[in-house]
């Protein structure tokens, strides 16, 4: 039980530093929501390697801590609506997912994360106009996703098993 | 189990349809005309762009000092500055009938969108 909350605070931790680090970077793209979701990584690998729970706990931690320290009320409810639909994504598919397909996790997870910032745009500025920008995003959620999901993949192929596995 | 080959169809034609529909909305753009303003919910300025004949700006402020510039020239609109930190909403250009990607400032809770002439119905309905 001790090694399992060590294990998922490290990992909280982890993910919170890519996301303040990223959160330094200025915007590369003009278009808002497109970044690349280096936080991404850990929810992927841990949703594989780890479980459900763990991975929930992980990303809820990082989202809540990561917005007391970036951000605004706004990037709060877009960084949780998009990061618990970018998680049920990955959630429902990983069972379908091999060794070498983890990539695919971390294209769904992008393109669902991007799903649930734009639902939750439409809702708090009351306009389905933010779709408009839905292509541009699913493309978008592919290129970084891929990239996110790759490093995930090589993470899982590196990282000894033992690390996160589950012994009770 | 679906071959890895499979994945990458099925990512590969995701992409090819969102090229496409990026395309598609760039060919027919909105179905109107008028851009609103809208800050926090409410629509604050509505304005045909096809009747702007000289270019003008319009400031938007509010009660905790977040301020953008908005400059309107026939047919299009965009955020022209803003003290906002990221300034997406500035970078992200102009908005108009062919380019009809609503512009939005999330830390000032803007959004500036094309719609029809009838206003929101007709811009959810293309």
């Amino acid at each position: 039980m001790a090694k399992r909350i060590v294990t998922d605070a490290v990992l909280a931790a982890v993910a919170l530093v890519l996301f303040v680090i990223e959160a330094q970077i200025p915007p590369v793209v003009p278009i808002p929501g497109v970044k690349l979701g280096l936080a991404n990584i850990v929810t992927v690998w841990a949703l594989i390697r780890i479980g459900a729970p763990d991975a929930l706990g992980i990303t809820l931690v990082r989202i809540a801590l990561g917005s007391i320290f970036t951000g605004t009320v706004p990037s709060f409810v877009f960084s949780l609506s998009g990061g618990l639909l970018a998680f049920v994504a990955i959630l429902l598919l990983r069972k379908l997912l091999k060794e070498d397909q983890i990539f695919v996790a971390g294209v769904i997870g992008a393109i669902f994360h991007n799903a649930g910032q734009l639902t939750a745009a439409a809702i708090m500025y009351g306009t389905a106009s933010v779709f408009v920008w839905s292509p541009v995003l699913i493309l978008s959620g592919i290129l970084t996703g891929l990239f996110t999901g790759l490093v995930a993949q090589l993470l899982a192929k590196k990282i000894p098993r033992s690390i996160g596995a589950r012994r009770n | 189990m679906i071959r890895t080959r499979t994945w990458i169809v099925i990512i590969a034609a995701l992409a090819v349809a969102a090229a496409g529909a990026i395309l598609l909305i760039r060919f027919f753009g909105a179905p109107g005309t008028t851009a609103e303003i809208v800050k926090g919910g409410e629509v604050l300025y509505t304005i045909d762009l096809d009747k702007v004949t000289t270019e003008y700006e319009i400031e938007i402020g509010d009660e905790d000092g977040d301020r953008n510039t908005v400059t309107v020239r026939p047919g299009m609109i965009c955020v022209s500055s803003a003290d906002c930190p990221d300034k997406i909403c500035v970078n992200t250009g102009w908005a108009s009938k062919n380019h009809p990607y609503p512009i939005i400032c999330m830390p000032h809770e803007l959004i500036i969108r094309i719609v029809g002439a009838e206003g929101e119905a007709d811009a959810e309905a293309g």
